[in-house]
């Protein structure tokens, strides 16, 4: 149980207590949960950030997740 | 190519955030490391989304530079790199400073060492200020027994949440005394909880406006190539 009563808390101590790579599996996990679910890989608009522009906003076809991937070399 | 992995993906590694749905590099500036870069780029069969475009001037005066993937393997993947991160040392010191994860299937990847993405999270954002409170939160957590003066000073002089930032204030007196961007912080602790979240956040809107003041010129100057790009897109039509 979460010292505070708070389940996301508790969801975070447990977050913040993975190795980075056990990090990194989860969120690849995510990503294809979200890919699934036919989530966008291009930002969603953000009046704070200085890069809101709607050239940046163009819906695409979400294959695949961010980050870091080995890229066969032909 | 030399380059610090940052953004949000940085966060994921290092426990402040669960999800983020691009990538976000610094990379060194120079001739050798940028044409190292296009090589990469060319291998993603990378398109460049917006201005401006990948040149040593742009990244230079702090432009991000925005690219899509379009390799089958990484197709679709947003692509933003930098050279310079408002508030944070040039690359070099970046680059000495930088930590390495180990990747199952990517390899040794270099990452924004945590006291520097802290930095380069402090923007006029909501979201970023999320990042920054659990990026400094979960380093305290986890390292604060037996923690070292120095670790103890960055954390007074960063931690975000009063509770922990009046426990440690209380543990170290001396050392809250003498937080220089934090003059306010011993009376505050010993005040309370809403002194503390009165301070910090004048803190933060003091941050959020400098963020602002340091983009105005960039955007204006994003706006310009905009129109730019724009008008020769017309032409060619």
């Amino acid at each position: 149980m979460a010292a505070r009563g708070d389940e996301f808390v508790d969801e975070a101590a447990e977050w913040a207590a993975m190795t980075p790579q056990e990090r990194w599996a989860w969120s690849t996990k995510l990503w294809e949960f979200y890919l699934g679910m036919g989530g966008s890989l291009d930002p969603e608009p953000d009046s704070q950030s200085p890069f809101d522009f709607e050239e940046l906003q163009r819906a695409v076809p979400p294959v695949r997740r961010a980050g870091l991937h080995s890229v066969r070399r032909d | 190519m030399r380059f610090l992995l940052s953004g949000g993906q940085a966060c994921i590694l290092y426990g402040a955030t669960e999800f983020s749905r691009d990538a976000d590099i610094v990379v060194l500036l120079s001739d050798e490391n940028l044409h190292a870069l296009r090589r990469a780029l060319r291998e993603l069969d990378a398109e460049q989304v917006f201005v401006p475009a990948l040149e040593p001037a742009a990244l230079h005066r702090g432009h991000a530079c925005h690219f899509r993937c379009r390799h089958s393997e990484a197709a679709g993947v947003r692509l933003d790199v930098m050279s310079v991160l408002r508030g944070c040392d040039p690359f070099p010191a970046l680059w000495e400073r930088r930590s390495k994860v180990e990747l199952p299937g990517v390899g040794e990847v270099p990452i924004l060492s945590l006291r520097d993405l802290v930095q380069s999270k402090k923007t006029q954002r909501d979201k970023d200020w999320g990042h920054v409170r659990r990026l400094v939160e979960g380093d305290y957590l986890a390292r604060k027994a037996g923690a070292a003066d120095e670790d103890v000073a960055w954390w007074l002089a960063e931690l975000r949440t009063p509770g922990y930032l009046r426990e440690l204030a209380a543990a170290y007196p001396g050392a809250a005394a003498r937080v220089a961007t934090r003059p306010w912080l011993a009376a505050a602790a010993r005040e309370g909880n809403d002194a503390l979240e009165r301070e910090l956040g004048e803190e933060e809107r003091r941050i959020r406006d400098e963020d602002r003041a340091y983009w105005q010129p960039l955007r204006q100057e994003l706006e310009r190539m905009r129109r730019t790009a724009s008008r020769r897109d017309a032409s060619r039509e």
